[in-house]
């Protein structure tokens, strides 16, 4: 496999971490990424910017929103029966 | 024909002129929304919160989508994707609805990426110092992403948080933003473009600066990061 380059290869970073290339230039990719330390900083980038988000917007909805959102259709069911 | 009075035992349906077939149709309908669509409740507050950046309006946003979703759920076919189902609900009440009666206009959001950003920021940028770049936007308090995050344009917050906190595919966004798959990566990929480059600006200032501000105590970092 001849490598792809950091053209191509940073300019498929996003979809690469998306999942969101076909095996074979995923493959492409993973594989530019582990033999140029530039690509592969950037590529830590991405995730860790991904996972950064993710702490970010852990939400738990308010105990009692549950309930109200259950005495709410549990109401329609009896008004539509 | 059965007595409507058969039934009365077992629930406390107003009689009607329902059938007893409708009723345990509708019956498990309704099981079946508590059991399958209920579990995604504090996913959906969790993006409401991002989407109306307002808890009180989040709430709502969610009382309304649940209601919605239980009045069509008739509609949703089993076996399909039932949280990009609901999330193509509250997209749509949220666009609807709140958008709309939204208190703070979306003044001052950023939408736009200056001349610097838009040029070829990685051939800029030292490889020693992406990776510090790296370890300041892992070490980032929470409270400073949900800022850059409320700072970024709501199409471009909406694109990453689906993408990056839900895993939808870029499809799947399509479908619930109601916008091509072109729209979606140009979207997530200017929104993380954004973020980077707002969390590495406050890496940037707090390694500079002599008070930090929103870092708690021993997080002070970002000494180095590149712009
Ligand atoms: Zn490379």
């Amino acid at each position: 496999m001849t490598d792809c380059g950091c053209d191509k290869a940073k300019e498929s970073l996003e979809e690469y971490l998306h999942n969101e290339l076909c095996k074979d230039d995923a493959s492409d990719i993973r594989e530019h990424i582990e033999n140029c330390p530039e690509c592969s900083g950037e590529h830590r980038v991405g995730l860790v910017l991904r996972e950064a988000v993710q702490r970010a917007c852990q939400e738990a909805a308010p105990e009692d929103l549950r309930d109200q959102v259950l005495a709410r259709i549990r109401t329609i069911q009896a008004e539509h029966a | 024909m059965i007595p409507a009075t058969l039934e009365r035992t077992e629930t406390d349906w107003p009689a009607g002129s329902v059938s007893l077939l409708d009723m345990a149709e509708q019956s498990e309908r309704h099981d079946r929304f508590e059991e399958q669509a209920l579990p995604f409740l504090d996913q959906l507050y969790g993006a409401a919160v991002r989407m109306t950046k307002n808890p009180q309006d989040a709430q709502d946003l969610v009382q309304e989508t649940f209601t919605k979703a239980y009045a069509s759920f008739g509609s949703y076919r089993d076996g399909t994707n039932l949280k990009a189902w609901l999330y193509r609900i509250m997209t749509n009440s949220y666009i609807n609805s709140y958008r709309k009666r939204q208190r703070e206009p979306y003044l001052g959001a950023i939408d736009e990426l200056e001349d610097w950003q838009l040029g070829d920021a990685q051939s800029t940028t030292a490889s020693g110092s992406r990776s510090a770049e790296a370890e300041a936007i892992d070490r980032m308090p929470e409270s400073v992403v949900k800022n850059a995050l409320n700072a970024i344009s709501e199409d471009f917050r909406m694109a990453v948080y689906l993408a990056d906190v839900e895993g939808f595919s870029y499809q799947e966004i399509a479908d619930i933003m109601k916008t091509p798959v072109g729209t979606v990566m140009s979207r997530l990929h200017r929104g993380r473009r954004l973020l980077r480059d707002l969390l590495s600006e406050y890496a940037a200032e707090q390694g500079h600066s002599v008070v930090p501000t929103a870092a708690a105590p021993g997080q002070k970092q970002g000494k180095g990061v590149s712009r």
